[in-house]
C-alpha cells in the first residue's frame, strides 16, 4: 500500500511534525476539533479543509476570515502539489509544506489503518463508533458546504456517499443508482474503495438483490452467499463469487408534519445503494447494514438540500446575467449629454428589480439638429433588454443615414417585424428638433410626452401610430409642433405614471401631468430631480416591477 | 382566466373572462386561436366585456393573434375592451388597426 500524502509543519521553534492525509477530509481551523488546529488569532474557527477528490489533493478555504495561501498566492480552491508551501490566515508561526510522493494514488486508504474485518469475535462498538463517526463527517461536510455556498453539485454529493458507504462497511465496489423518468434504475456513481470511479455501464452485480431492493422498498443483505431476504439469492451471487452484498433503497426525503405510517410505506423509492465485496473475511453484517441505512437516509436528505441549493445557485446565475444584460443597456445610453446652446437636456433611467426594455438616446444630426428617443419593448429579461440595445442601434445608424423621420421609423418597424418574437412589439418616441424649435416626430403607440408651455397649458405628443414590431404594413406619419423658449417637453415610460405605492394607487398621468405644469419654470435637470423625488415619496422606496425612464427637454430663452 | 366559445352565424365568439396579463393567459387565448384556425374557423370576435385587466403581453397576445389570423386569411376583431383596455388600446395605435365595437350584434353584422 502506497502512503497518502503528508503536510510537514514546522513550528517557530524548528520542531518538525509529520500528518498523513489519510482522510477523505482533513480540516485545519483553530477548534479542536479540527484535524490540524492552528491557534493564531488569525486562523478562523473552520479555516479550510484539504479534500482528496479523484487522485488530487485540494486545499479549499472555508470561507475564513484572513484567507489561505499556496505559495503566498491568496487561493479558495487549489490543487496541491509536492512542495507546495501552504499558509492559513495570517500564521506566520508554522510553516506547512505539502508532501506527495506517492506515485500511484490509486492505493491510498483513507483509514488509518484497515478497519478490522468483522467477525463474531469483533468489537461491533469500536467499528460502529468509527462509521458513526464517518457518518458524522460526511453531513458536516455537506453543513459545512451549504454554510459556505460551495460549488457542490447533487453529483459530488452521491460520489460522497458512494464513498462513505464503501467506508463505512469496508466493502470493494459501490454504486448508486437512481431512479430515470422512465421508472427504470440508471448508473450514477460507481467506485471501488481508493476513490476511483469504475468505468462502464454494465458492471457485474446481482440484478436480483437490486431488483429486490429497488421493488420491495427493503434492504437486502447477502453474507457469505446467504440472503435475509426469503428468496433463494440468484445464481449470479454464485457465478460472480461475491461473499457480501448489501442493497438499500434510497427513499425520497419529505419534510412533512402528518406522514403518517401508511404514507411512511407509500414513499417512493428514488434509486439503490449497492455494495459488494468478494473476500470472505470481510462480510456486511447488521450492524453496518443499519449504519448504511442511516446514511442512505442522510443521503436523500442532504441531495434534496444541495438540489435546491444548486437551484439557488442558478438562480443566481441568472440574476447575474440579468446584470449583464443592465450592463449592456447602460453601455448604450449615453453617458454625458452634451448641451448644446439653446437646449437643456436631462435624462434618467432607474432600473427596476427586473431587467426591461427601456431605452433613450441623444443623437446629435447636421445643421444643428438634434434627434431625441425614448422607447420601451414590452415584457422582460434578457430578450427585451437585448432587442432594446438592437433597436437603439438600428436608430443610431438609420440616423447617421441623415434620412427623413418617416423612412427611419418606417424601416425600423420592418426590422423588429422580422427580428422579433411576433408578440413582442416597441412603443417608440421620436422627434428631431431644429435650431429654430420646429419639432417633428412620431408617436410609434408610447405614452404621449408632456409639453408644458411656458404661457399656460400642456400638450399631448400623439400621431396616433401603431406601437413598433407588431405590423409589416403600417404607415408612420409625423407631426408637427415648435418649442418656444421656456417650453418644457416630459418624455416618460410608463415605469413613471404606472409606479405604485404600498396600496397598490398608481402615481398616474394625472399627477405627472399637474406636477409637470406646476413647475414649468424650472429648467430640466431640477424638473428631473422633482419628478424622481415625487415618484420616491410617493412609492417609499417600494421595489418597482418597471423601469423608471425620463428625458427632459427644455428650450432656452434666447440671449 | 376563463375562455369559452361560442358561434353565430359564421362568426366564432371567444368570451375571455379574467385577466388577460403576462403569463398561461395570454398564452392559453394564442392557443385558443391557433386551434380555432386549425379548425378553419376564420371570423373571429375576441370579447373584452369580462376582462378588466390588460398588460402589455397581453396587447401582444392580441397582435400575434390579428397577425395570425389574418395570414390564415381570416379576420379578427374585438369587442367590449374596458375604459382602461380602449385606453391601452389607443395609446398603442391598435384601435387603428383592430377593429373594435362595443356592440355584439354589430361586430356579428359587420362581417
Amino acid at each position: 500500500m502506497q502512503k497518502p500524502a503528508q503536510l510537514q509543519i514546522i513550528n517557530r521553534f524548528g520542531a518538525s511534525n509529520l500528518l498523513p492525509l489519510s482522510k477523505p477530509l482533513f480540516t485545519i481551523g483553530r477548534k479542536a476539533e479540527n484535524d490540524l488546529q492552528l491557534l493564531s488569532d488569525t486562523v478562523s474557527r473552520q479555516h479550510a479543509m484539504i479534500i482528496y477528490e479523484e487522485g488530487n489533493y485540494i486545499l479549499v478555504d472555508i470561507g475564513s476570515k484572513r484567507g489561505t495561501f499556496v505559495n503566498n498566492q491568496r487561493i479558495e480552491r487549489c490543487s496541491l502539489q509536492h512542495n507546495d508551501q501552504i499558509r492559513i490566515g495570517g500564521d506566520e508561526d508554522e510553516q506547512i509544506t505539502f508532501l506527495d510522493q506517492t506515485v500511484e494514488r490509486a492505493s491510498v486508504i483513507f483509514n488509518s489503518g484497515p478497519l478490522p474485518p468483522l467477525s463474531a469475535n469483533s468489537d461491533d462498538r469500536i467499528r460502529a463508533a468509527s462509521a458513526n463517526e464517518e457518518l458524522q463527517k460526511l453531513s458536516r461536510f455537506i453543513e459545512v458546504n451549504q454554510a459556505f455556498k460551495f460549488s457542490l453539485t447533487p453529483d459530488d454529493v452521491l460520489y460522497l456517499i458512494v464513498d462513505a458507504a464503501i467506508e463505512i462497511s469496508n466493502a470493494e465496489r459501490g454504486f448508486l443508482m437512481l431512479r430515470n423518468k422512465g421508472g427504470d434504475l440508471e448508473f450514477k456513481v460507481a467506485r471501488d474503495r481508493y476513490r476511483n470511479t469504475l468505468e462502464g455501464n454494465d458492471f457485474s452485480m446481482s440484478r436480483s438483490v437490486v431488483e429486490d431492493a429497488f421493488k420491495q422498498n427493503r434492504s437486502i443483505v447477502v453474507s457469505n452467499g446467504l440472503s435475509n431476504n426469503e428468496r433463494t439469492p440468484g445464481a449470479s451471487i454464485f457465478s460472480l463469487d461475491l461473499r457480501s452484498i448489501a442493497c438499500i433503497p434510497l427513499r425520497r426525503f419529505q419534510m412533512s408534519d402528518n406522514m403518517d405510517a401508511t404514507m411512511m410505506l407509500k414513499r417512493d423509492v428514488i434509486g439503490v445503494l449497492y455494495i459488494d465485496s468478494h473476500s470472505q473475511t470481510e462480510t456486511i453484517n447488521q450492524t453496518s447494514i443499519r449504519l448504511l441505512e442511516s446514511l442512505a437516509f442522510e443521503a436523500t436528505k442532504s441531495l434534496e438540500s444541495v438540489r435546491l441549493m444548486h437551484e439557488e445557485k442558478e438562480k443566481k446565475q441568472m440574476e447575474e446575467e440579468f446584470n449583464m444584460a443592465r450592463q449592456v443597456q447602460l453601455a448604450l445610453s449615453p453617458t454625458a449629454i452634451n448641451q448644446p446652446e439653446h437646449l437643456e437636456i436631462a435624462a434618467l433611467s432607474v432600473p427596476s428589480r427586473y431587467v426591461g426594455g427601456d431605452f433613450y438616446d441623444v443623437i446629435p444630426l447636421k445643421d444643428g439638429r438634434i434627434a431625441f428617443a425614448l422607447g420601451d419593448v414590452s415584457g422582460k429579461g434578457i430578450a427585451a433588454a437585448l432587442l432594446a440595445a438592437m433597436a437603439q442601434g438600428a436608430l443610431q445608424s438609420q440616423f447617421a443615414g441623415n434620412l427623413p423621420l418617416t423612412d427611419i421609423i418606417s424601416s425600423l418597424n420592418k426590422v423588429m417585424v422580422q427580428r422579433s418574437a411576433s408578440n413582442r412589439f416597441i412603443t417608440l418616441f421620436c422627434g428631431v428638433l431644429d435650431r429654430d424649435g420646429h419639432f417633428t416626430f412620431i408617436n410609434a403607440g408610447h405614452n404621449p410626452p408632456i409639453l408644458a408651455r411656458t404661457q399656460g397649458g400642456l400638450e399631448m405628443l400623439s400621431t396616433k401610430s401603431v406601437v413598433l414590431g407588431a405590423f409589416d404594413f403600417v404607415q408612420y406619419a409625423p407631426l408637427q409642433t415648435r418649442f418656444f423658449p421656456g417650453d418644457v417637453l416630459v418624455i416618460f415610460t410608463d415605469g413613471v405614471t404606472e409606479a405604485v405605492n404600498s396600496r397598490n394607487e398608481m402615481f398616474s398621468d394625472e399627477r405627472l401631468e399637474e406636477l409637470v405644469r406646476k413647475n414649468v419654470h424650472l429648467g430640466a435637470e431640477e424638473m428631473r430631480k422633482l419628478i424622481l423625488n415625487e415618484v420616491e415619496t410617493f412609492t417609499s422606496g417600494l421595489p418597482q416591477g418597471d423601469d423608471i425612464t425620463l428625458l427632459i427637454l427644455k428650450m432656452k430663452n434666447p440671449g | 382566466m376563463d375562455i369559452h366559445i361560442r358561434t353565430i352565424r359564421t362568426v366564432t365568439i371567444i368570451d375571455l373572462s379574467g385577466n388577460l396579463i403576462i403569463g398561461k393567459s395570454e398564452e392559453s387565448l394564442r392557443e385558443t386561436v391557433n386551434r380555432m384556425l386549425a379548425e378553419d374557423r376564420k371570423d373571429l370576435i375576441l370579447n373584452l366585456s369580462d376582462v378588466p385587466i390588460i398588460d402589455s403581453s397581453g396587447i401582444g397576445a392580441m397582435i400575434k393573434c390579428f397577425t395570425s389570423v389574418k395570414a390564415g386569411g381570416g379576420r379578427f376583431k374585438l369587442l367590449g375592451p374596458s375604459r382602461m383596455a380602449r385606453q391601452l388600446l389607443n395609446i398603442t395605435g391598435l384601435l387603428s388597426v383592430l377593429e373594435t365595437f362595443d356592440d355584439e350584434t354589430t361586430a356579428v353584422a359587420s362581417f
